[in-house]
């Protein structure tokens, strides 16, 4: 009696064993490395989504890791040549070596390309694949301290964009007044210190010349390129920005305008809000900070004042050596959705690549993003930031030069500008 | 008195057909091979092939997964690559000059020490302390100090009346190299300070006393008699600080990354820029700058010891 329960007991559990195998075996674990470790908004939009995904899905589970962007890319490099890249990593479009060395997987039969916005897909197509999740898009804006720049005796426009003579004003009032004018720092980022300058080339250029000028088919020396370094020149020697600018980094830019000493105006990519709308305990703006979104200067006899430059940032790629392809491709699926796009820009007060339904959008930032809308209303996009289209020396150049010394008053306009040419102009 | 004894030759002839592992001239190979395997295969692994393949790499433009033979051309491009050539004279001006500010501020704490300052304990340990820092510590503090706004060197110039001199320190072309040497001499002092004091108290007390029978003073003491003697140590110092220096890499990539407009730029950081910062994954033109500067080091340490090791033979 005692041997025949022994055996039943034996057959139940190897039947049990012999049934959950199956199970085990399809359990595949996909390796995702994400940036914004130090961004909570981001970085609990890609966990929920993550997690959502796993609970939805059992046969998967997946490895997330947040990495600073910096080390992510210089891993992602190392890994991808020996094959021991995560099966999805974080990508920005202008890294575009990564897609010309084949090492990206093209998406179009994994996730559904009618989610994406229609102005996010040129970031991540090439040969009529989509190679990117585009996440992340933001426009360049100028944010302003309203109260100061009342203060300091500047009135804006109903149009909310001051005239080339009258940014200059704006300027010195506040050196007068002693408050820094343009809150930037390039302490430890390659682009912040051209916004002002190439935000201002884009409207005096136009979109068809300003393309021309980042593409390499037109000159710094160009009359109406050295026209607006003139001018920015004129403002970087009149003080408009921080004495620390060289070595002020990001975050600390973000604390100097909103917080301590202040400034009028801070030129940011409108993923402001990622540092701005954390807590103030937190570095991020206080309650009662009466910030203004205005337009970039119109620039005298401008080609296209109502241009703006709107990008794609963070995206989500896949690895073309990934051994579980199918996993990595159901989770950018299923991250993939107009509801996971309304989230993002309800968690994050930030825009998205993927389609979005405003009505939905329940954010305590309701005001913010009314205004950042209404700044964004008939304008004209141009696509894609320098760092965008600039690479190698040139792109070197652009961060040395046009991103640093320039803006430093380091160089003149017309050292600034052979630097350029010699790096960047197809002659 | 002692006796030496000389075996004969029947005990020497025994010993060689008898081979001990406590003598190493008489194991036999496959004793020593198993003993050198490991670290053999360590350093094949870990340098010679690296270094061989990256001499290997430098002849190639390797684009992704394909790799095309170039020849010379990274070589030749290097020859006319402006940043290279900035980045070399950068590094130079740092390998050469900065030694000297590390081994004098090392011989002079180190005499401070040999003299009996007040709290000397306590200082041999505040001194030293920089040396236990990580790279990335010392960067991170030394930007405090070199803020401009609120760091510690502008606020004390300000509060003695000098707030003209108040300077961008890092962001001034014409400064930043110049401050990335300070900080870099005040972590490495204390290291030069211990060497330096531990060959202070090495040297004979006889020629010391005799100096000072002689009315020899402290400066002409330390002139003619303790620094000569400590020449070797010095040298050994310099020569140690010139080869870290010829590889400077971590202090620039966290305080500047070569910037201000290259100021800052060494053969490492952008040797690093050319491989992960450059848009491409071609690893064949920064091969060829590390294959390059491989030789120069080599060529600049020898050079180096010929010339300064002509009176007294170095000790490293």
């Amino acid at each position: 009696m005692t041997a025949r329960r022994i055996g039943l007991a034996a057959v139940v559990a190897a039947a049990t064993i012999a049934s959950a195998a199956p199970a085990f075996a399809q359990a595949t674990q996909i390796t995702m490395w994400s940036n914004w470790p130090d961004e909570p908004a981001k970085k609990d939009w890609v966990t929920t989504r993550v997690k959502d995904f796993e609970a939805a899905n059992k046969q998967c589970s997946v490895k997330l890791s947040f990495i600073p962007k910096a080390d992510l890319y210089t891993q992602a490099k190392s890994a991808v040549r020996t094959g021991q890249a995560p099966d999805i990593f974080y990508m920005e479009p202008d890294q575009p070596e990564f897609l010309a060395g084949g090492f990206l997987e093209p998406l179009d039969s994994y996730v559904d390309l009618a989610q994406y916005e229609d102005w996010s897909k040129p970031a991540w197509t090439s040969k009529g694949k989509v190679y990117g999740l585009p996440v992340e898009a933001y426009t360049v804006e100028l944010y302003y301290n309203k109260d100061a720049v009342k203060k300091v005796g500047v009135d804006v426009p109903a149009s909310f964009q001051l005239t080339q003579e009258q940014f200059t004003d704006l300027v010195k009032k506040g050196v007068a007044a002693g408050i820094t004018p343009v809150s930037q720092g390039v302490g430890d980022r390659p682009f912040p210190g051209g916004l002002l300058l190439f935000e201002s080339l884009l409207r005096k250029l136009g979109i068809e010349d300003y393309g021309k000028l980042l593409n390499g088919g037109l000159s710094f020396k160009d009359p109406r390129v050295v026209e607006v370094m003139t001018w920015m020149k004129g403002l970087v020697d009149a003080g408009a920005y921080p004495k620390s600018f060289s070595t002020l980094k990001l975050g600390e830019s973000h604390f100097y305008f909103y917080n301590t000493p202040g400034a009028l105006t801070f030129p940011d990519p409108s993923w402001f809000t990622g540092r701005a709308f954390a807590p103030p305990e937190g570095g991020g703006m206080p309650a009662n900070f009466p910030l203004g979104i205005m337009q970039f200067p119109a620039m005298d006899k401008g080609a296209c004042p109502d241009c703006k430059t709107l990008a794609v940032a963070g995206s989500f790629v896949m690895y073309s050596k990934s051994k579980n392809k199918d996993c990595a491709g159901a989770l950018m699926k299923s991250m993939a959705t107009v509801e996971n796009g309304t989230k993002w820009m309800e968690q994050v007060s930030l825009q998205t690549g993927l389609k979005s339904d405003p009505a939905k959008i329940n954010s305590p930032r309701k005001d913010y993003f009314a205004e950042l809308n209404a700044r964004n209303k008939n304008v004209k996009y141009f696509f894609g930031t320098p760092l965008l289209y600039y690479r190698a020396k040139c792109a070197e150049t652009y961060t040395q030069v046009m991103n640093n010394a320039f803006p430093a008053g380091l160089l003149s306009v017309q050292e600034a500008a052979e630097k350029m040419d010699s790096a960047c102009f197809k002659s | 008195m002692t006796s030496i004894s000389i075996p004969s030759a029947a005990e020497e002839g025994a010993q060689h057909a008898a081979p001990s592992l406590a003598d190493p001239r008489r194991a036999s190979w496959w004793v020593l091979a198993v003993f050198l395997a490991p670290a053999l295969a360590v350093y094949i692994g870990l340098t010679a092939y690296p270094a061989f393949r990256t001499f290997y790499d430098s002849f190639f433009t390797i684009e992704g997964l394909d790799a095309t033979f170039v020849g010379l051309d990274n070589y030749r491009a290097l020859m006319s690559d402006e940043t290279f050539w900035v980045s070399v004279r950068n590094t130079f001006i740092w390998s050469f000059i900065a030694p000297v500010l590390d081994v004098v501020t090392g011989l002079l704490l180190a005499l401070a020490l040999y003299a009996g300052v007040p709290a000397a304990r306590f200082l041999r340990v505040a001194w030293f302390t920089p040396v236990l820092l990580s790279y990335v510590v010392v960067a991170i503090l030394w930007m405090w100090i070199f803020n401009y706004d609120w760091g510690i060197l502008n606020a004390m110039l300000r509060a003695v009346g000098l707030g003209a001199l108040a300077s961008s320190w890092l962001g001034d072309p014409n400064l930043a190299l110049g401050a990335l040497i300070v900080t870099h001499a005040w972590k490495w002092a204390g290291f030069n300070m211990v060497v330096c004091l531990a060959a202070i108290h090495s040297l004979p007390r006889e020629v010391l006393e005799a100096s000072e029978l002689d009315n020899c003073g402290w400066g002409a003491k330390l002139r003619y008699v303790i620094v000569p003697m400590l020449r070797p140590t010095l040298l050994n110092l310099y020569i140690l600080a010139f080869i870290g220096k010829m590889k400077i890499f971590d202090l620039v990539w966290i305080m500047t990354q070569g910037g201000p407009l290259w100021a800052t730029e060494t053969v490492s950081t952008y040797v690093y820029k050319r491989a992960f910062n450059w848009n491409t994954f071609d690893l064949g033109y920064p091969s060829a700058i590390a294959s390059v500067w491989f030789v120069v080091v080599c060529a600049a340490v020898i050079i180096l010891n010929r010339l300064l090791a002509t009176r007294e033979r170095l000790e490293y």
